[in-house]
C-alpha cells in the first residue's frame, strides 16, 4: 500500500511548501531536504521496478535531477508526492524499456509463483519477477504508466488517479487493459498451480 | 445473473476490491456457477501476487546517495550568499571582478532594472549577488529589502505582461530573500524604518495581485504565492511582537497580556511603483 508516513501534515505541507519553492529558486538545502524527505520511496519505486539496488540508485538520481530542472515549473495545485510519483513511474518504466531483457519467457513455464525458500525456487522467483518487470515495460505507454503507479509505486486506484491527474473510471479501464495484456504476455507463468500440474 | 462477457470485464476490479457490495455478490453469483470465470479470476489474483510481491529496497544510506547527487545536480543560480571568511571574500571578490569586468564591458549598461524576460537579467543578477556578498553586515540588510523589492516589482511587470510562470519565480526568489532576512527583520537597528520597509512590501505584493487579477490571467499560482508572502511578513511582523520584552507581572492583579495582533497594513496606493525610479 502506499507509505503514509511520507504523507505530511498541514504544518508539513507549508514546510513542504516552503522548501520546494526554494529548491526552485536554486537553494540546494532546501533541496537536500525534500530529497531526504523522498529518497526512499523513490529507490524504492525504482527497486521495484529494477531489481537492482545500484541501477534503483542510478534511476533514482536521475528522477531527483529532473526534479530539480523541472521544479521551477512545478505548480502547488497537485500535492508534490504525487507529482513525484508521476515522474518517477516514467522514469523508471523508461529506463526498464532501454534494459534488454535478461531473462527468455520459454524458460519459464515451470515456475511457480508460490515458490518456496529453496535457492533454485528463489533464483527462479527472480526470473519471473524480472519476465513481469519486462512485460510491464513492453505495454503501450498509458498502460505502461498507470501499471507501474500500482505494481512499483504500490499506489492504489485513488491515488493513482490523482497522480495522473486522471478520471477514477479511466484508472480502473486503463488497469483493467494492461492486466489483460500482461496476462496473455505472461502465458503460463501465471496459471495457477493446479492449472499447470494438469496441462 | 450476470452475462459472461460482463462478468470477465469486471474481473480485475473484482480482484482489486474496487466494487460494490452489490456488485461483488453479483460477481459471486456468476463465478460460482462459471468454471471458466472462477479459472480466469484465478489467473488475475496469480498475476496480482505477483505484482504486490516484487521486494523492496534494502535500506540505502542517504548521505553517500545524496553527494552523488549533488555532484551531478545543475548548477542554478543561489540566491542566499553566504557570509564569508575576509581571506574568502578577496579571493572571491578578484575572481568576480574579473568576471563582471569581461560582462560589464559587453553589457556596459545592462540595466539595473532588467526583467526576468530581459537577456541581459543573468548580468543583473550577478551584480546583485555580488552586492549582497560583499555588503558590511550593517547594510545587508537594507540590500535584501531593496531586492526583496525589486523582485516584486519583477513579479508585477511579468503578471502585466501575461509571463505567470517568471511572476512565480520572482515571487519565489522574494521568499528566499525575506527568509534570509527574518532574523534581522524581527531584530532590527531602526524598528521603525523595518516597519515601513514591511509596509511597502505589503502594498508591491497587493500591486502584483492587483496586475494578476487586472490581467485576466488570474494565475492561480502567483495568487497563492502573493498570499503566501504577505503571510510570511505577517508573522515576521507578529514574531517581532510577540519577541518584545514581558511585561513586568507581580500578583494576581496584574493585567493579562494583550494578544499580539498584527499590524495592520496600510491602505493600498493607486501606483505603488510612483515613489521608484525605474526604467
Amino acid at each position: 500500500m502506499a507509505q503514509s508516513e511520507e504523507v505530511p501534515s498541514t504544518e508539513g505541507d507549508a514546510e513542504e511548501r516552503r522548501l520546494i519553492d526554494r529548491s526552485a529558486a536554486g537553494d540546494q538545502e532546501a533541496f537536500r531536504q525534500l530529497v531526504l524527505r523522498y529518497h526512499r520511496l523513490v529507490i524504492n519505486v525504482a527497486f521495484r521496478a529494477l531489481g537492482e539496488v545500484g541501477l534503483a540508485e542510478d534511476v533514482a538520481q536521475d528522477v531527483f535531477i529532473k526534479v530539480y530542472k523541472s521544479l521551477p515549473s512545478y505548480r502547488h495545485d497537485k500535492p508534490f508526492k504525487h507529482w513525484l510519483h508521476r515522474v518517477a513511474a516514467n522514469t523508471v518504466t523508461d529506463s526498464l524499456r532501454r534494459r534488454r531483457p535478461l531473462v527468455s519467457l520459454d524458460g519459464l513455464e515451470q515456475t511457480l509463483v508460490s515458490a518456496g525458500s529453496d535457492p533454485q525456487d528463489v533464483a527462479a522467483r527472480h526470473d519471473l519477477q524480472r519476465a513481469v518487470r519486462h512485460a510491464i515495460a513492453s505495454l503501450p505507454p498509458h498502460y505502461r504508466d498507470t501499471i507501474a503507479l500500482q505494481a512499483f509505486g504500490e499506489l492504489s486506484y485513488d491515488e493513482i488517479a490523482k497522480a495522473l491527474d486522471i478520471p477514477l473510471g479511466t484508472v480502473m479501464s486503463r488497469l483493467n487493459g494492461a492486466k489483460r495484456l500482461l496476462r496473455e504476455r505472461l502465458g503460463d507463468l501465471i496459471r495457477p498451480s493446479e492449472e499447470a500440474n494438469t496441462a | 445473473m450476470l452475462s459472461h462477457a460482463t462478468t470477465r470485464d469486471w474481473l480485475i476490479p473484482y480482484a482489486d476490491g474496487m466494487l460494490a457490495v452489490d456488485e461483488r455478490r453479483r460477481i459471486d453469483g456468476h463465478i460460482t456457477g462459471c468454471a471458466s470465470c472462477a479459472r480466469e479470476l484465478r489467473e488475475v489474483r496469480e498475476l496480482n501476487l505477483l505484482l504486490v510481491t516484487l521486494p523492496p529496497a534494502p535500506p540505502v544510506a542517504f548521505a553517500p546517495f545524496w553527494l552523488d547527487l549533488q555532484a551531478v545536480l545543475p548548477q542554478r543560480r543561489v540566491l542566499r550568499i553566504p557570509r564569508m571568511q575576509p581571506f574568502r571574500r578577496l579571493g572571491i571578490a578578484f575572481a568576480m571582478a574579473a568576471t563582471a569586468a569581461l560582462v560589464a564591458a559587453g553589457s556596459a549598461f545592462a540595466a539595473p532594472s532588467a526583467l526576468p524576460d530581459n537577456p541581459l537579467y543573468p548580468v543583473k543578477q550577478l551584480e546583485e549577488g555580488m552586492r549582497l556578498a560583499f555588503a558590511p553586515a550593517n547594510e545587508r540588510l537594507t540590500i535584501q529589502l531593496q531586492l526583496a523589492s525589486e523582485r516584486l516589482r519583477e513579479a508585477q511587470a511579468m503578471a502585466a505582461n501575461h509571463k505567470p510562470l517568471l511572476a512565480e519565480n520572482s515571487l519565489r526568489a522574494f521568499r528566499v530573500i525575506v527568509d534570509d532576512a527574518a532574523v534581522a527583520l524581527k531584530n532590527p537597528a531602526d524598528p521603525k524604518a523595518a516597519k515601513d520597509a514591511l509596509d511597502k512590501l505589503h502594498l508591491r505584493l497587493d500591486a502584483v495581485e492587483r496586475e494578476n487579477a487586472n490581467r485576466g490571467d488570474d494565475d492561480q499560482e502567483v495568487k497563492q504565492l502573493v498570499a503566501d508572502a504577505n503571510d510570511e511578513l505577517d508573522r515576521i511582523e507578529q514574531e517581532d511582537a510577540v519577541a518584545a520584552p514581558p511585561t513586568l507581572v507581580v500578583g494576581e492583579q496584574a493585567t493579562p497580556r494583550p494578544t499580539p495582533q498584527p499590524t495592520p497594513r496600510p491602505t493600498p496606493r493607486p501606483n505603488p511603483s510612483d515613489d521608484e525610479h525605474h526604467h
